[in-house]
């Protein structure tokens, strides 16, 4: 249901425009974001600067996840900083092997 | 002969930081070191002995040594300096990377492309497909009224050109004249703003995404209304 602060808001903001339909594949997008979406999150520069720790840390096989939630959670969210921290684990795993 | 990349994190520190030969010694192994790096990490991204890797690595390599000499001091110590080092020159090599892919994408387009390169959406055409369940397309309607309710335009270009067509934030940022860093808190506003809304409206969101991405709708449904 829609809230009274919402129809009030709607109202005042403007008439209806062109409804806006997508796909399911879209909207599975979407809402994976949304429910990814935390009131706090790390912006990019909090996980450059933890980002050569965590990837040490995940390539030492520990479990991340208790002690770095919001690092995880901006990677999902975040194509540039989950691109980097890739490129960054492609370049440990090799010089390990 | 030590290996460079052997060395411990003190020795680093205190051949990059003194002068003399030890300095240039560990600026030429560095150097190394991050070439090696960059080849590896950004097979992703360019074919591993090709000359645009190589030219990129050469590159980042160079700028990544300069920008490490200049903050040698906010090195904490919490990883290998060789990871440290490598996560500079890696946000060094994709910015330009992203840079030069998308230099002669204008800002107008990577907001508002062109009709037939819309993935998934429509605001022309309201049939949804006839895999959607009734069920679904009402949920679609529903978060369609949400996103135009709740975001400006502008917020829904940004939203889509990075979450649906993966235009890169760095390089939407570029275009903008801001930092990446604050495109992704304008981000975030618009997704809580968003969030916050189809909570609620009562929109189960764990829901919505197992019944999209498995196609699967027969779970789909409103859990309860918040909002009067």
């Amino acid at each position: 249901m829609t809230g009274l602060l919402d129809r009030v808001r709607i109202w005042l903001v403007g008439g209806r425009r062109t409804p806006l339909v997508f796909q399911p594949s879209t909207a599975a997008v979407l809402s994976r974001q949304m429910a990814a979406t935390q009131e706090v999150e790390y912006d990019c520069q909090d996980v450059y600067r933890l980002l050569d720790q965590f990837a040490e840390a995940v390539l030492r096989g520990e479990d991340t996840a208790p002690w770095m939630p919001l690092i995880r959670a901006h990677l999902e969210l975040c194509p540039d900083c989950r691109a980097e921290f890739e490129a960054l684990m492609r370049a440990l795993q090799a010089q390990l092997s | 002969m030590v290996r460079p990349s052997a060395r411990e994190n003190s020795e680093w520190l205190t051949a990059l930081g003194g002068g003399g030969e030890a300095r240039e010694a560990a600026l030429t192994d560095l150097r190394e070191v991050l070439r090696a790096g960059l080849r590896r990490g950004l097979t992703a991204w360019l074919q591993a002995g090709s000359p645009q890797l190589e030219s990129l690595a050469e590159d980042a390599a160079q700028d990544a040594l300069l920008r490490i000499l200049d903050r040698l001091d906010t090195f904490e110590g919490r990883s290998r300096f060789t990871t440290w080092a490598y996560k500079v020159a890696i946000r060094i090599a994709l910015t330009e990377l992203r840079r030069k892919q998308w230099q002669d994408v204008s800002l107008d387009r990577m907001l508002e492309p062109e009709a037939d390169e819309e993935h998934g959406m429509s605001v022309i055409d309201p049939q949804v497909g006839p895999e959607a369940s009734v069920e679904q397309q009402d949920a679609l309607a529903r978060i369609g009224r949400i996103l135009q309710e709740e975001l400006t335009p502008r917020q829904w270009a940004m939203m889509k050109a990075v979450a649906l067509r993966g235009i890169p934030m760095e390089a939407l940022a570029q275009k903008m004249g801001v930092e990446r860093n604050a495109l992704y808190k304008m981000m975030h506003d618009a997704r809580l703003k968003l969030k916050r809304r189809m909570v609620r409206e009562g929109l189960d969101l764990g829901e919505l995404m197992a019944g999209f991405e498995a196609g699967n709708t027969s779970g789909m449904r409103v859990v309860k209304g918040q909002g009067g």
